[in-house]
């Protein structure tokens, strides 16, 4: 009778013993945009790496292995009406009452993530953005190292997508002897910064702009510069937009007949089930993934990614994966656990030093760091991160770019 | 003719007939009832979705169309009866209840993850037509002449009808409506339902253009009260007027200045009328107000 009640007193604290052992989870925030489906996606493709590397044991930190945990906050900043500070206070909130050891994914536009690296300078953790372009990011970076080497980007930034669009339109010049370009973008700073940039590459290389039209956020009627550009002409129509509204555009371009081909960022079109959405009116679009993902390359890690989100969320999740944020995101998750194994700690400035020492394969191709922490992007997945072009041809999403992993070549609208 | 004149007077009537549909309910409403339906934008939203949702159980759009708009129409009837009865008459209090109905509505979809690419009505008329040498869509035909005839009809219904003429009666003057038997409560419920049913028209029509998004929720209120302002809360041909002022500003400004400079336009537009004309173009009420 006694020994049944030492063992009663006792079980209970030998139950706890384990938990009392067991290492705390290295949590990681994710304060993005969660109401848009790049936010949602790319949660979703992060928290499939912590489920993988969870699987495995979890992170070598030192001589114990660690769990990862995601928290995420919605910040709302890419509604409208929501001020940058308001994003900012969210973020704020996770980490004041979460305590990350890192951000991952992190923000949405790029107006809150070169405000976000402010933050990020104060509390002094790993922040590894995978959706925000501007470049005003490696700016700051480069101007001011120590204060800002915590920040890190996964997914391409404006001036690679300026890099790999004017090699997209040296292409189309060299092949079709195209030289009229017009431009339709939206009016927000990754958008604006991309089409400056790519204004100046594509008049450098001998192409004549006929225009450059921003659209404010929620605009859904584009016939002033499709007009323009059929009246004066031109051959290509290069959109860049990534608002649900902007499916119009390839719309109104079919009905009002314009005779360019439409080459560029729309990212309702970018998904797998905009066929279906469009009624096929995307046909002929030739549009940007800015990473790969929602179609892998042809490597093992990319496949990986793809087919593993399609086993946790469902062939229809994965259809609908967007085409910037996922993969990068994914990558984000494997290079922090990475580098905090090879540091051996959680303490921030060690882990940056590892960081930057990242080289592996990834879903976006060959994932390493330049001297102002952005993944490189370009045609080739073995120097760097790689974006693909497709065409929607008859309900499937044709590779054409880069030429080195493309199913087939760009087919010209009737004209 | 200059394609880009042409261009400018083609969509111009577009944009103007968009306009126009898009506040012809929140108009309507507040012109019959003296209610300010600021639930117009959610409703708008939540008709497409609802007509989307309808056609995934299986029903052809126009059938789906059809019952969307019987059903958000006695959604605003409900809302009536619910929301605004036990609050009529305190305007401000009536202003905040239906704007809070609204922002519920649009942000239970975004809670939901009504989110993502894929929810997009089908045009009901499919193909584009030349019209002075611009090609232009025959759903955005169908959007001026949808709008054309509601306006018409609705301006019929209230001068010709028995209770289009009650609900005007109301909208003159309550306690003698009162005195001839008109029953107030039920003038303003009809006209929530009416407005509320042409919200619904108004998202049918407008959101094959595109894909149905959470903000076109927002959109749709934001326009209803520029052109109800700008026009005159009460009047239906300045309804018509603001819509073509707008509606053409916007794109002559697109067209000729640039797209981005059509919001600082519109909202230019909106001042400029106001600040000569607090009534807005063609109202009446301040102009009565400073005389009494």
């Amino acid at each position: 009778m006694r020994l049944a009640r030492l063992a009663l007193a006792v079980l209970p604290l030998l139950a706890a013993v384990p938990r009392a052992f067991a290492a705390e989870p290295i949590v990681l925030g994710v304060p993005t945009a969660l109401g848009t489906i790049e936010g949602q996606d790319s949660l979703r493709s992060a928290q499939l790496a912590v489920k993988e590397i969870n699987d495995q044991g979890g992170v070598q930190v030192g001589k114990e292995k660690r769990k990862l945990e995601i928290v995420s906050i919605d910040t709302r900043e890419a509604e409208a009406g929501v001020p940058v500070n308001d994003a900012l206070a969210a973020m704020e909130k996770l980490i004041s009452e979460k305590k990350p050891a890192a951000i991952v994914v992190g923000a949405f536009r790029s107006e809150v993530l070169v405000s976000a690296m402010d933050m990020i300078a104060k509390v002094k953790i790993p922040y590894l953005c995978t959706i925000g372009m501007s470049p005003v990011f490696d700016q700051k970076i480069g101007a001011e190292y120590d204060k800002y080497k915590y920040n890190f980007r996964l997914s391409l930034s404006a001036p690679y997508l300026v890099g790999n669009m004017a090699k997209t339109m040296a292409f189309l010049k060299a092949k079709y002897g195209f030289d009229k370009v017009y431009f339709v973008h939206q009016d927000v700073a990754w958008a604006k910064g991309t089409i400056g940039g790519l204004s100046k590459v594509t008049e450098a290389a001998g192409w004549k702009v006929l225009g450059a039209d921003a659209y404010p956020t929620g605009s859904r009627d584009f016939s002033a510069s499709l007009a323009k550009a059929k009246a004066t002409g031109a051959q290509v129509v290069v959109p860049l937009f990534d608002m649900p509204e902007s499916g119009v555009i390839v719309k109104q371009a079919r009905s009002m007949r314009v005779p360019a081909l439409v080459s560029g960022f729309i990212s309702p079109a970018a998904t797998g089930t905009a066929w279906a959405t469009f009624k096929g009116d995307i046909e002929g679009l030739v549009n940007f993934l800015f990473e790969p993902g929602a179609i892998p390359l042809p490597t093992p890690r990319s496949r990986a990614f793809t087919e593993g989100y399609g086993k946790m969320y469902g062939e229809d999740l994965k259809n609908k994966l967007s085409g910037h944020g996922p993969g990068p995101s994914y990558d984000a998750v494997y290079v922090l656990a990475k580098a905090i194994e090879r540091a051996g700690s959680l303490d921030a400035d060690a882990v940056v030093v590892q960081l930057e020492k990242t080289d592996m394969e990834g879903a976006v191709g060959r994932v390493v760091f330049n001297k102002t922490h952005s993944v490189p992007y370009s045609d080739d997945p073995k120097t760097g991160g790689a974006s693909l072009a497709f065409q929607w041809r008859k309900g499937k999403r044709v590779v054409v770019f880069p030429e080195a992993i493309a199913e087939g070549q760009i087919e010209l609208p009737a004209r | 003719m200059d394609g880009l004149l042409a261009s400018t007077l083609v969509y111009g009537l577009v944009s103007s007939a968009t306009l126009l549909l898009t506040a012809l309910g929140f108009s309507l409403t507040f012109g019959l009832s003296g209610v300010a339906n600021f639930a117009h934008g959610g409703l708008y939203l939540l008709s497409g979705f609802t007509a989307w949702m309808l056609m995934k159980a299986g029903l052809p759009f126009l059938a789906a169309a059809g019952l969307t708009v019987v059903l958000v129409g006695v959604l605003g009837a409900l809302l009536y009866r619910v929301v605004i009865m036990p609050v009529r008459g305190i305007v401000l209090a009536e202003v905040i209840s239906t704007f809070a109905v609204g922002v519920a509505i649009i942000e239970f979809f975004r809670w939901k993850g009504f989110t993502t690419y894929d929810y997009a009505l089908p045009e009901l008329v499919e193909g584009s037509v030349e019209i002075l040498g611009v090609s232009v869509d025959w759903q955005r035909l169908l959007i001026v002449g949808i709008a054309l005839a509601l306006t018409l009809g609705l301006w019929a219904f209230t001068h010709w009808t028995k209770i289009g003429l009650a609900l005007r009666g109301m909208s003159q003057d309550e306690y003698t409506a009162l005195s001839v038997g008109i029953e107030s409560d039920w003038a303003a419920m009809l006209s929530l339902a009416l407005g509320s049913a042409l919200a619904a028209v108004a998202a049918v029509v407008l959101l094959p253009l595109g894909i149905i998004s959470i903000n076109s929720g927002y959109d749709a209120l934001l326009v209803a009260l520029a052109v109800t302002v700008l026009g005159g809360l009460e009047s239906t041909a300045g309804m018509i007027a603001g819509s073509l002022i707008l509606g053409f500003a916007v794109t002559l400004t697109g067209n000729y200045v640039g797209p981005r400079w059509g919001e600082v336009v519109y909202l230019g537009a909106i001042v400029v009328v106001l600040t000569f004309r607090p009534s807005g173009l063609l109202g009446s009420s301040k102009q009565l107000e400073e005389r009494v």
